[in-house]
C-alpha cells in the first residue's frame, strides 16, 4: 500500500474531525494497511481509557475550595493595591523605562571603555580561547539533530540534547 | 435564560462578583479535573486551578471573543499547569509522584477493558487507569495537555492548537506522539 502512513491523521479520523474527503482518503488507506489499522485500534483503546482517567479524580470539598479561592483573590487584589499605592506616580511603565535607561547607560559605558586600547591577548589567554573553541566545536556534534527540530514540537528533545546517544541522534536526524 | 460564558466574562471584566461566582461554579469541576490529570497531584491541581480563576478575574477584560471562552480559559489553565511542572521538574526528579495505584500496578500488557463489562470489567478498567497515570506523567507537558484536552474536554486539534499556541498540524503531532509514547510505555511496563 502507500508508503506514507497518515499517522497524525489517525486520531482525528477516529474522533470524526476530518472532512469527508480526508475521511475517505484515510479510510481507504486503513483498508489496505495493516500497520495503520493496528495503530488505529491501539490508539482507540488508549483514547477510551484516557477518557476514564477523569472519572478517577476525587473532587475536593468545593466549599473549602471556594473559600480558599476567595481568600487568594482578596490577597491578590490587596497586594496589587499595595503596589500601586507604593508607586502612585512611578507605575510599571515608568519603572520599565527607568530600567531601560539604566541598561542603555551601562552599555554606553562598556562600549566607551572597550573603544579605547584593546590589549593583544597574552599566550595564556590564547590557550584558554583555543580550549574554549574546541569545546564549542564539540557542541556541533548535535547540529544534525538540531537543524531538523521544530522548536515547538521538540522542546523536550532540545532540553535533553546532551543526553542523546549517537543512535538517538541518528534516529532524530532521520525521523525529522 | 442562563448567561453565556462570554457574557459572564464581560461582566467579570466590569468587576461583577456574582458573575465571577457563577463562572467559577460552572467551570471549577472541569478545571480542577483537567489540572489534576495534567499534574497528577490533587493539591497542586487545587492551587493551579484556583490561580487560573484569579487570572480569569484579573484579565477578563482582555478576552476579545475571537475564540470560545473555554478555549481562552483553558489556555490560561494549561499554561499555568505547564509552568508549574517546569518549575517543579527538579523536585519531581528527586521525589517521583506516588500514583493512586501505588507500587502494585500490574505487569501485564496493556489491554484496556470495556467499562460495560460488569464489576469485573470495571475493576480491570480501574487497574488500567492506574497504569495510565504514571505513563501520562512521562509525556512532555505539551503532549500530555494535548492528549488530555482531546480526550477529556473533547477539544478538536484546531482548539488544542489555540490553547497551546501552535498550528493545528502541530497539535495533531503532539496528540499522535503522546499516544504513541503511551502505547510504548504501557507495552514496556
Amino acid at each position: 500500500m502507500a508508503a506514507i502512513h497518515p499517522e497524525t491523521e489517525i486520531v482525528p479520523y477516529l474522533r470524526g474531525e476530518l472532512s469527508a474527503d480526508e475521511r475517505a482518503r484515510i479510510g481507504a488507506h486503513l483498508d489496505g494497511c495493516a500497520q495503520c489499522r493496528a495503530t488505529a485500534d491501539a490508539s482507540s483503546a488508549i483514547l477510551s481509557s484516557l477518557a476514564s482517567v477523569v472519572d478517577d479524580v476525587r473532587d475536593p470539598d468545593w466549599a473549602t475550595y471556594r473559600a480558599e479561592l476567595r481568600r487568594k483573590l482578596h490577597d491578590a487584589q490587596e497586594s496589587r493595591g499595595r503596589v500601586s499605592a507604593r508607586w502612585p506616580v512611578f507605575g510599571w511603565p515608568s519603572m520599565a523605562m527607568g530600567a531601560a535607561a539604566v541598561a542603555v547607560l551601562a552599555i554606553a559605558i562598556v562600549m566607551h571603555r572597550g573603544a579605547g586600547s584593546v590589549p593583544a591577548p597574552g599566550v595564556d589567554q590564547l590557550e584558554l580561547q583555543q580550549e574554549l573553541s574546541s569545546t564549542d566545536v564539540g557542541l556541533l556534534a548535535n547540529y544534525h539533530v538540531v537543524e531538523h527540530l521544530d522548536l515547538l514540537e521538540n522542546y523536550d528533545v532540545i532540553e535533553h540534547l546532551d543526553e542523546l546517544g549517537p543512535g538517538d541522534r541518528q534516529n532524530h536526524a532521520t525521523q525529522s | 435564560m442562563e448567561p453565556s460564558d462570554e457574557e459572564l466574562c464581560k461582566r467579570i471584566a466590569a468587576r461583577d462578583a456574582d458573575a465571577f461566582e457563577l463562572m467559577v461554579d460552572r467551570h471549577q469541576a472541569r478545571a480542577y479535573r483537567l489540572a489534576s490529570s495534567i499534574l497528577g497531584n490533587e493539591a497542586d491541581a487545587r492551587d493551579v486551578s484556583q490561580d487560573a480563576f484569579i487570572r480569569l478575574y484579573e484579565s477578563a477584560g482582555r478576552f476579545d471573543g475571537r475564540s470560545r471562552f473555554s478555549t481562552w480559559f483553558y489556555r490560561i489553565l494549561v499554561n499555568l499547569c505547564i509552568d508549574h511542572q517546569r518549575r517543579n521538574r527538579w523536585w519531581r526528579r528527586l521525589a517521583p509522584l506516588k500514583t493512586p495505584g501505588g507500587d502494585d500496578a500490574d505487569e501485564h500488557a496493556f489491554d484496556p477493558p470495556s467499562s460495560e463489562a460488569g464489576p469485573e470489567g470495571e475493576a480491570m478498567l480501574k487497574q488500567s487507569i492506574r497504569r495510565l497515570r504514571p505513563a501520562l506523567d512521562k509525556l512532555s507537558s505539551q503532549q500530555r495537555a494535548a492528549v488530555l484536552l482531546q480526550t477529556q474536554e473533547g477539544f478538536t486539534s484546531r482548539e488544542i492548537g489555540e490553547v497551546l499556541k501552535c498550528s493545528e498540524a502541530t497539535a495533531r503531532v503532539h496528540v499522535h506522539r503522546g499516544i504513541a509514547q503511551l502505547r510504548k510505555l504501557l507495552q514496556n511496563d
